[in-house]
């Protein structure tokens, strides 16, 4: 019997060094320690020993089962190892094939542009306030300080829906609607669609949107209008872009300006975008004209306010540096799609 | 306002060149569109004699001549004017010369003659006939001035001079002058504006009213008027100087009488009318308002049909002119005119621009009318003018002069604070600076301490605030030095509107559903409305019309943003575009009843959804899920517009009020917006949304107990709608059925025709205990009676 533990010792070690594969191993456990296997019909046949014989045949069978045991576990582990490794390197996929297509989808550069001012302005402590996009004449006009019949209703060629109602020719009535119904200290921004009887061509559409900011408070002054804009510039085109101020005028502001800002193409040299000039024209602005003030029953002794109001479109045609007006309302998928 | 540079120079010294001088104007607020020089229209066109002229060999027209240009040898040039002959003074543009219209000429050969340049016309150099009187009708340009060969023909026509085009805002109609220009240059450059001494010499017999009578009868509207006789009038051109002016300016020089109210207007910003006197009835002009159907033929040669608002020129029956816009035919100056009537008047601008505008004639005149002209300097524009017949020797001015001017115009006066200027500006500028800037520009300022007195000359209409003068302090101080400052004031809360906030939430929903916003015009055609096949009364079909479109095509507010949609789709499909994923959120627009209100507003979002992948159902999830990002679940029943596939179409509704409508568009529709393939719309009511949104206040725990799923296949007829079995399901399954899914659909010869089989997936769970099998077997039960008695749904 001796010799025959030693038989299967050396023979299911052997066989267990060859094995290749986890489902051989298994094979060899079953034949070997199954219920039929070759140790367990040994150790049943125990009973048959004399009973002094038994303890130390008990002992060597569980020895050579325990050796047989532990080199069962020690190669399955090692097989196990193998075949995973086997099924990785066949799992491999080519990385480069494209996955199933989807849309990424965007919001329109113009509400990028948008958004991002809003962000910024929001951020220095403006409150967004919207008004009617067909608007009194009253608030697009005359609380403006651009009476009827005059010239400088010129400026902004008008859709009439009749004598008294316009579709906004600009942002600024909302304006007029925030200073006649709120009390200073006011600083709000008014985003919005407006209207030109313009002719669509690469720089001028009869929608558009502009962007209008007003602050009135006591001592507010020219200098805190430009250091706004200049934070607004920094923010929206990096560092090292600021503005400049030209004399202007606007029916609404005294003093007025026009406000440029460093070419963010060229950041100053000058080039073709800003026509070697190095600035770029982007906004209106100035100081709220008292009479305004006064006919929106707001004390121009006590209070001074600033305004300023930007086209969208361009500043998403800098920012981006689209070439043609035109192509923020064909909406072709292909311009669309380039942003993000 | 184009000016050349030599009129300014005139009244004002100017010590720079064109373009440094046009950033000085623009800095300190005279905008600039842009620098001209006279005669850029060509090049290399010199004075040339013609030394010889034959006629050419090979034909019946043209001409050998050889012309001397300065050089060496005269040079051959072949000609086809009748006019050329030997001996003549021509422009010869020479090879490589640039003629206006892109003409490059070069030497070439004729009719195998080599011709080395070209001898010019008028029209081919575009010089016009009142510029240099010797360009004929036909023919070449004969110069007839004594000019060396090979002088520069700009020198010959008096071209070459820069012009600067002035963009004056509405705020500055004294600047539409070159007298006032020059004014205004004078205070930016610190130099003497030198105004010439206006002196008459009234050399003709009589006076004024021998010779004319005028009435003034509506002062309002012409608040004054000045009138000169000129007699013994001897029409012909005016010097070369004049007509260079005037050319540089832009406007056609004619004759002596005509360039001189022209000149005026420009010098001065007055515009000016010479009638023809005897042409005038009983030599009588009356200013008043037109008789309601008064008709009239301006010399445009067009009738009008005026109203009783309109100001006219009359005689002491009919009208013969619009005042201050354009005058008639019968009083036009003629070549012989022999006595003249100058008017140089001050028209109301408000009633000028009305009446402009109405009759739709626009004038260099009325344009500056309705700019407002100073009535206060109209008799020195009048003087002006006559000095200048006087200069001219073009006919005799008649002592005495008509000038009614009942209210004259009060100087205003202006008080203002050093310390308030300051503030405002936030440039800090000492007074007596203030005082010397205000005086450069003809404000005549005291100062006593920090009070600036401000006399504000007639011609600034513009002021009358202490932010008018506090702008012409830093105006012409410099807005370069405004520092950079942000504002010492109170902190306010920055946030966004609901609306604008709610918007883009619900623009980031479907940007992540892979859509892209698009923007289309608020105004569409009313032809889009009718595509749709709208009910005769649907409120859709009354729009908001615009009174003045720029085209049919954009004539109404849109009522409906679906058409707009299916015309982006349509155009992406034109360009190749094969699919898309497209949403707007914008306004509708909806008239109020009452014409005095304004129309209502309605954020309103569409979404367009083509190409493959897309169906209902792709459309349908859109707006689910979008809505289920705020908490919104809406009941989806079959309906919506007629403009929708009858049998893919839904409307979504929540507590019975409709937010949405969504489906595939009806092929008859998509056809009128030439779409061939199937498009899938969906339009939300985002004012209806907003409110809905549920509040999100917490989180439900996670469940303690198993749940069990269990799923069934139940077999209906091909009527029955997934959703209203699903709806029995929940109504019938009990406390503990946590949640019904659907899961397949199943159709085919086993079940028998018309007829599908639908698969759920019930989970039951309940919170205090795990479920047994008796407990489910129960609830299912109930279930499948449920649904056999509403739907004859059998278990499969």
């Amino acid at each position: 019997m001796e010799n025959k533990l030693r038989e299967i010792r050396e023979r299911v070690l052997a066989e267990l060094s060859e094995a290749r594969g986890t489902s051989k191993l298994e094979q060899i456990r079953v034949s070997v320690l199954g219920k039929k296997g070759e140790l367990t019909g040994l150790l049943r046949g125990m009973g048959q020993l004399a009973p002094e014989e038994r303890p130390r045949m008990g002992q060597l069978v569980n020895d050579v089962r325990r050796a047989i045991e532990e080199e069962l576990e020690k190669k399955g582990a090692e097989l196990k190892e193998i075949e995973k490794n086997a099924r990785l390197e066949a799992e491999a996929v080519d990385v480069t094939l494209p996955g199933p297509e989807r849309s990424a989808g965007s919001m329109h550069p113009m509400n990028i542009a948008l958004n991002r001012m809003v962000e910024i302005f929001t951020g220095m402590g403006y409150e967004v306030v919207e008004g009617p996009e067909v608007e009194y004449d009253h608030y697009n006009f005359e609380l403006l300080n651009i009476p009827k019949n005059h010239p400088a209703r010129d400026a902004q060629d008008t859709f009439y829906i009749n004598e008294n109602t316009v579709l906004r020719t600009h942002t600024s009535p909302v304006q007029a609607r925030i200073m006649t119904t709120r009390k200073p200290p006011i600083r709000v921004i008014c985003p919005g669609r407006v209207y030109r009887a313009d002719e669509a061509d690469a720089t001028h559409s009869p929608v558009f949107h502009q962007m209008e900011g007003l602050v009135i408070d006591e001592n507010i002054t020219m200098a805190d209008l430009k250091g706004t804009l200049d934070e607004f510039a920094r923010q929206m085109y990096g560092e090292g872009i600021s503005t400049r101020f030209r004399p202007s005028f606007f029916p609404f502001t005294e003093p007025s300006a026009e406000v440029d800002l460093t070419c963010a193409n060229c950041h100053g040299a000058g080039c073709r975008m800003c026509k070697g000039t190095g600035w770029i024209e982007v906004l209106g602005a100035g100081m709220v004209n008292p009479h305004v003030l006064e006919m929106c029953g707001i004390d121009p002794k006590k209070y001074s306010g600033f305004a300023f109001g930007f086209g969208v479109e361009r500043v998403a045609l800098l920012r981006y540096n689209i070439p043609n007006l035109r192509y923020l309302y064909e909406n072709d998928l292909r311009f669309l799609t380039q942003y993000r | 306002m184009k000016v050349p540079m030599k009129w300014l120079r005139d009244y004002v010294d100017i010590h720079m060149t064109a373009a440094e001088y046009a950033d000085k104007m623009i800095s300190t607020g005279t905008a600039v569109e842009g620098l001209d020089k006279t005669g850029e229209q060509f090049d290399k066109v010199v004075v040339g004699c013609v030394v010889s002229c034959v006629d050419h060999p090979n034909s019946d027209h043209l001409h050998l001549c050889m012309v001397d240009v300065g050089g060496e040898e005269p040079i051959q040039i072949v000609c086809g004017a009748p006019n050329v002959h030997a001996g003549m003074r021509v422009a010869a543009a020479l090879d490589g010369a640039h003629l206006p219209g892109g003409v490059k000429i070069k030497k070439s050969k004729m009719r195998g003659e080599v011709s080395n340049g070209m001898l010019c016309s008028g029209p081919e150099l575009d010089v016009p006939a009142g510029l240099y009187p010797h360009i004929g009708d036909a023919g070449i340009i004969e110069i007839f001035e004594d000019v060396a060969p090979g002088t520069d023909v700009k020198e010959v026509f008096g071209l070459g001079d820069d012009v600067v085009d002035f963009e004056i805002l509405a705020n500055r109609p004294d600047c539409l002058s070159v007298w006032g220009l020059a004014r205004e240059s004078s205070a930016v450059l610190n130099e003497h504006f030198v105004m010439p001494e206006i002196a008459v010499e009234e050399n003709g017999k009589g006076r004024f009213e021998d010779y004319a009578t005028v009435r003034v009868l509506d002062h309002e509207a012409c608040p004054r008027y000045c009138a000169r006789v000129i007699t013994n009038v001897k029409i012909g051109p005016s010097p070369k100087w004049m007509r260079e002016y005037l050319y540089g300016a832009g406007v056609r020089p004619i004759n002596n009488i005509v360039d001189i109210t022209n000149f005026v207007m420009l010098e001065t910003g007055h515009p000016m009318h010479a009638f023809d006197l005897s042409r005038v009835k009983e030599q009588t002009i009356v200013v008043r308002k037109a008789r309601p159907g008064e008709k009239l033929v301006t010399l445009d040669g067009k009738e009008h049909i005026l109203d009783e608002t309109m100001l006219v020129i009359a005689d002491n029956e009919n009208a013969t002119g619009l005042a201050g816009i354009m005058g008639g035919e019968e009083s036009e100056i003629e070549n012989d005119t022999a006595s003249v009537l100058f008017e140089c008047a001050a028209f109301e601008r408000a009633n000028n621009r009305v009446t402009a505008r109405k009759l739709g004639v626009r004038t260099e005149a009325s344009g500056r009318f309705e700019k407002g002209v100073c009535p206060a300097t109209a008799m020195e524009a009048l003087e002006r003018a006559c000095m200048l017949v006087n200069m001219l020797e073009c006919g005799d001015v008649v002592p005495g002069c008509f000038d009614d001017y009942p209210h004259p115009a009060e100087g205003k006066t202006i008080e203002a604070s050093v310390a308030r200027i300051c503030r405002l500006n936030g440039v800090e500028v000492d007074g007596d600076t203030m005082e010397d800037i205000l005086n450069r520009l003809y404000i005549d300022t005291e100062r006593v301490g920090d009070t600036l007195t401000c006399e504000i000359p007639a011609f600034r209409q513009d002021m009358d605030s202490e932010a008018d003068i506090a702008e012409e302090v830093l105006r012409m101080y410099g807005y370069e030095h405004i520092p950079s400052t942000l504002m010492f004031a109170k902190t306010m809360p920055g946030r966004k509107s609901p609306t604008f906030a709610f918007n883009n939430r619900v623009k980031s929903a479907l940007v992540g559903q892979g859509m892209y916003e698009i923007l289309n015009y608020s105004f569409i055609s009313p032809k889009w409305i009718d595509n749709l096949g709208l009910d005769a009364d649907d409120p859709r079909r009354n729009c908001v019309v615009l009174r003045n479109p720029l085209g049919e095509d954009t004539s109404v507010m849109r009522t409906s943003m679906a058409p707009s949609m299916l015309a982006t789709i349509a155009s992406n499909l034109n360009r190749g575009n094969a699919a898309g994923r497209l949403f707007e959120l914008s306004k509708t627009f909806a008239p109020a009843a009452d014409e005095g209100e304004l129309p209502a507003e309605h954020q309103t979002l569409t979404i367009g959804l083509f190409g493959p992948g897309e169906d209902f159902y792709s459309v349908k999830n859109a707006v689910v899920w979008l809505l289920a990002g705020f908490g919104v679940t809406a009941e989806i029943a079959k309906g919506g517009d007629n403009y929708y596939h009858p049998g893919r179409k839904a409307v979504l509704t929540v507590n019975g009020a409709r937010i949405a409508q969504l489906g595939e568009i009806h092929p008859d529709v998509a056809e009128k917006f030439d779409i061939d393939s199937r498009v899938y719309l969906a339009e939300v009511d985002v004012d209806a949304l907003r409110p809905l949104e549920a509040d999100f206040n917490g989180v439900k725990p996670l469940p303690k107990f198993p749940a069990v799923t269990r799923d069934v296949a139940l077999v209906v007829d091909e009527k029955v709608e997934v959703g209203a079995m699903m709806r029995t399901i929940q109504a019938s399954g009990g406390k503990t059925l946590e949640s019904v899914k659907f899961f397949d659909i199943y159709r085919g010869d086993k079940l028998g025709a018309g007829k599908k089989s639908v698969a759920y997936a019930l989970t039951f769970r309940a919170g205090d205990r795990t479920l047994t099998d008796e407990e489910i077997n129960g609830s299912m039960a109930k279930i499948l009676k449920a649904v056999e008695s509403a739907h004859g749904a059998e278990l499969r």
